[in-house]
């Protein structure tokens, strides 16, 4: 390997400062953050209707540079029912990258979590389960209240299993967060 | 840079007495000698402490002294570049009547009094771990056995990774030289502890203040010098074989010693030596912490030849850990950490395993080492020291990558690369006028760091030249010092940042100086003062970090124009020092220009896991004065008294405003009793000892997530002895209660301080044979 060869470089060169040996840290590799979320998509379809209302939030470059480019604010009817799909992007890559496909893979250590405060001014209930009969959060179904202002926090709890044992149990509680957004409700 | 290498200074006295009591006309002879080359030394001082008799070698390292009355004389032995030694030698009277006068009138005996070639600025205080002290450590990281030092506490990720702080100052700020090699890992971490096994010394030296002129770069908190034993040339056959157990974590290591010289070819010496280490999930008081092993495998070899004033030495080690990290610190979001901290205490609980899952970390250091040397027959001597070093530090996160595909390679998701190359020219001219000695070095260094996986750090490569010079006067009862350096320092780094690759080219330059000044008054005080510079060029995560700290649950964003840190410290002693009582006191202080922090910034940063509190580096103008105390009081032969206080203050002078993550202050007291025969036993003793860590309460306002935990005061006993078995055979056997009552506490500098309590009750056994010498 290339360690031998610069071995007896230094041992033949001494003092001499070996500015040739420098090949490889001239080329780096592209950042290979295998956990990326640049966008959460979140579509709402008022039942009996087919054209979803879609609000986002967007960070197509990831973590640091430059700012989120997209956080809406969610607008919906009063007394009304929506289906809630959850849609999950990784911009950053080339192609984009589904993340969805791959919490519906590993379900059984993903739990969605929605949170609206002040608590009347929409309800979730979940419509998926993993394997073990554990909600998921994917899709489900909400019903907001009457109007009025507040927000709407939605987490995505990642779960896995910790020494080989699984640790979701329905609740918010294990694991850590992969997603933590604060949407701004508006409910008319 | 004369102070490179690990030499002893070999004092082979031979000691006369004339038993015409009550005369006075015994007298003490004998020749200084440098045991890593057998070469004479001339110019070293000979005194008797308490009788004003002092004498210098000669030009062939004699030296006698004559005149004195039978009693109890301390010798000492002080020659520039050498650590002084005190030897107790005992004429008295009652020794000498165990002498049968028909024998002889003349009595001869051997003293050997070994002393250590420093490695240190002669003039600044430095803390010795070695012989029994050292023993009471073993199995323990290194920056745990250094913990015990006056002004040397950890900082700590959990209970297994911790890093030595000097005065304050850690990581990049205090640098490590393994065997006369600076270490160079991944110090910049908080979370990196040192890739050093503490086996492979049998000295452990805290150099504290800044020593920027001997060891260049990052001297800036001080130095800790990991010493083996000179190489046994031509010695027969010894080694050593350490068992060590401790309760809590259910850990146990093993580290064995082999050396000697080869027979029918003179002046050759090797060594070898290897470790190992298996522990398991850690328990506090109340509860186990899930994931926290830890796995270590190392070793080291080396061989040595010399002949007639010159010499060559090899050496390698290889250093290899797997570190569980303690699964509950895992933070996606301030929620989460929130979360725990309002809940006291982990989420995660577990029972005991020594399996290590995610998240992990897998470091390996290589060590490379090629000292040569040679001393002309007038006095110069040059060395040179050439060393690789290959560091691999790999981390896992706790989550796998969700594509299955990828996390079927189970990669690290961070991966560093370090290879580094090292070369240092030195020249020690002979002394002139038996007065000044002095040193001339260059030094270089070559390194480049390959990284892959979640972004983190760039790639970078650096070169860096060092030119210094030292010279040191010994005269009438004055010891003086000074010293000047240049050092440039030449980084490129490379980057990808929206797929585009970008290169950014810095150069740093810089002067340091010491100027140091000691002095004997009297035969049992001395004072010290010494003023030293230091400098840190900022490191590649501080120019370049950009993305949330899991674990910190901060964002943290470096800045490419931060200039290099200058340390401008001043520190001063006062020891006393008799057979029965010796008291140190130190004053220290270090101002810090252009320290380089992490500032809280007033606007969070919006990520998908939610806003996370930002934290921009940037550089201020930082004090940090503080004193060490300590005292050793033996009011009988048998009972002694330790205690060792350390006290510290922190201040931002540009903002006006405290810093954060500065150890809190803490006094240590022990009472030990030594039973010096007993049975078969040798060297018995017990000793009781209290630690009081106060409560940090100068810290930023509104600066942290939980405030610095309260007080604590933790109880420990030891006890131990030695079981001769045989001549130069020996069984040395210790037992350790750390944590007695089994407190509960946290530490303001253990990062884990957020999720999970210290470590409980720990019962350590330690066993050691050793044979051969």
């Amino acid at each position: 390997m290339k360690m031998n060869q610069k071995l007896s470089w230094v041992l033949m060169l001494g003092a001499t400062v070996l500015f040739s040996q420098c090949k490889n840290a001239d080329n780096p590799e592209p950042e290979d953050p295998n956990e990326l979320i640049t966008t959460v998509r979140l579509h709402f379809t008022q039942q009996g209707t087919t054209t979803p209302v879609s609000f986002a939030w967007r960070d197509p470059d990831g973590e640091g540079g430059n700012p989120p480019t997209q956080f809406d604010a969610i607008t919906l009817k009063a007394n009304t029912t929506y289906t809630l799909e959850i849609e999950l992007l990784d911009e950053s890559k080339t192609p984009i990258e589904e993340i969805t496909q791959e919490i519906e893979e590993k379900k059984e250590e993903h739990l969605f979590v929605f949170t609206t405060s002040p608590t009347g001014l929409l309800t979730y209930t979940y419509g998926d389960q993993d394997a073990r009969g554990l909600p998921v959060g994917l899709t489900g179904t909400t019903r907001t209240g009457n109007a009025g202002t507040g927000t709407f926090k939605v987490q995505l709890r990642h779960q896995a299993p910790v020494g080989g044992v699984a640790v979701k149990d329905g609740t918010p509680g294990p694991g850590s967060d992969d997603v933590n957004l604060t949407f701004n409700l508006t409910v008319q | 840079m004369r102070v490179i290498q690990i030499c002893l200074l070999f004092l082979l006295g031979t000691l006369a007495v004339r038993a015409q009591v009550p005369s006075c006309d015994c007298f003490v002879k004998g020749v200084v000698r440098d045991q890593h080359t057998a070469q004479p030394i001339p110019g070293a001082l000979v005194l008797v402490v308490g009788q004003n008799k002092a004498v210098t070698s000669d030009e062939k390292g004699r030296y006698e002294l004559s005149g004195l009355c039978p009693g109890h004389y301390q010798l000492e032995c002080r020659i520039v570049g050498y650590q002084s030694i005190r030897e107790d030698i005992d004429l008295s009277a009652g020794h000498e009547e165990n002498f049968s006068l028909a024998e002889e009138e003349i009595h001869l005996k051997d003293i050997e009094i070994t002393a250590h070639r420093t490695d240190a600025p002669l003039l600044m205080p430095v803390e010795v771990l070695s012989g029994s002290d050292l023993a009471q450590t073993r199995g323990q990281s290194l920056a745990e056995s250094l913990k015990g030092l006056t002004g040397v506490t950890t900082l700590q990720t959990g209970a297994s990774i911790a890093k030595p702080v000097i005065h304050g100052l850690h990581s990049n700020r205090v640098l490590i030289m393994n065997n006369g090699v600076r270490q160079e890992g991944q110090q910049w971490g908080s979370e990196h502890a040192p890739e050093i096994d503490p086996f492979v010394a049998t000295r452990l030296s805290v150099v504290k203040g800044a020593a920027g002129v001997r060891y260049g770069s990052d001297a800036v908190g001080g130095v800790i010098l990991v010493e083996p034993e000179e190489l046994p040339i031509d010695k027969p056959l010894s080694g050593e074989l350490n068992l060590v157990g401790f309760s809590n974590g259910r850990q146990g290591i093993t580290s064995g010693t082999l050396q000697g010289g080869v027979k029918g070819w003179a002046g050759v010496g090797w060594r070898a030596q290897g470790t190992l280490k298996r522990g398991g999930n850690v328990r506090t008081p109340n509860y186990y912490l899930d994931n926290t092993g830890i796995q270590e495998k190392n070793f080291s070899l080396a061989a040595g030849y010399r002949h007639q004033g010159f010499g060559v030495d090899l050496f390698y080690s290889r250093f290899d850990t797997q570190l569980g990290v303690f699964s509950g610190s895992h933070i996606g979001s301030v929620t989460d950490l929130l979360n725990v901290i309002e809940q006291g205490e982990p989420l995660i609980k577990s029972g005991f395993s020594y399996e290590i899952n995610r998240p992990f970390q897998d470091v390996s250091h290589n060590l490379g080492k090629m000292e040569a040397h040679y001393h002309f027959p007038d006095g110069n001597r040059l060395q040179w020291v050439s060393s690789w070093q290959y560091n691999q530090r790999g981390e896992y996160d706790l989550h796998r990558p969700r594509n299955d595909s990828l996390a079927a390679l189970n990669r690290p998701e961070l991966s560093f690369r370090l290879t580094t190359f090292t070369n240092e020219f030195l020249w020690d001219h002979k002394p002139l006028a038996q007065k000044f000695s002095g040193q001339i070095g260059i030094s270089n260094l070559y390194q480049y760091n390959l990284m892959q996986g979640r972004p983190l750090i760039p790639n970078f490569d650096q070169w860096s030249l060092g030119v210094f010079a030292i010279e040191r006067l010994v005269h009438n009862g004055w010891e003086l010092e000074a010293g000047l350096r240049y050092d440039y320092r030449h980084l490129t780094t490379y980057r990808v940042v929206n797929r585009q690759k970008i290169t950014d080219v810095f150069a740093f330059r810089n002067a340091s100086g010491t100027l140091g000044a000691g002095r004997a008054l009297g035969d049992h005080l001395s004072l010290r003062l010494n003023l030293g510079t230091a400098w840190r060029a900022p490191n590649v995560s501080e120019l370049f970090s950009d993305g949330v700290h899991h674990g910190a649950a901060a964002y943290e964003r470096g800045d490419a124009s931060l200039r290099p840190e200058q340390a401008f410290n001043s520190i001063g002693s006062i020891q006393y020092s008799r057979p029965s009582l010796t008291v140190e006191l130190g004053a220290y202080y270090n101002y810090l220009r252009r320290y380089i922090y992490l500032k809280p910034q007033p606007e969070p940063i919006l990520t998908v896991r939610g806003a996370f509190p930002f934290f921009q580096y940037t550089q201020t103008d930082a004090s940090f004065r503080g004193v060490d105390a300590s005292l050793n009081w033996k009011p009988t032969a048998r009972l002694a008294w330790i205690s060792k206080l350390s006290y510290l203050r922190v201040y931002d002078e540009r903002n006006n405003a405290y810093l954060v993550q500065i150890p809190s202050n803490r006094w240590e007291n022990q009472l030990r009793y030594e039973v010096p025969q007993a049975g078969g036993w040798q060297q018995l003793f017990v000793s009781v000892g209290n630690l009081w860590v106060g409560e940090q309460r100068r810290v930023p306002v509104n600066s942290d997530f939980a405030p610095p935990p309260p007080a604590y005061a933790l109880w420990n006993v030891q006890l131990g002895g030695t079981l001769p078995m045989g001549e130069k055979n020996d069984l040395e056997v210790g037992l350790t209660v750390h944590n007695v009552f089994d407190t509960v506490y946290r530490d303001y500098l253990n990062r884990f301080r957020y999720y999970a309590d210290e470590i409980g009750r720990n019962i350590s056994l330690r066993v050691k044979w050793k044979f051969g010498a």
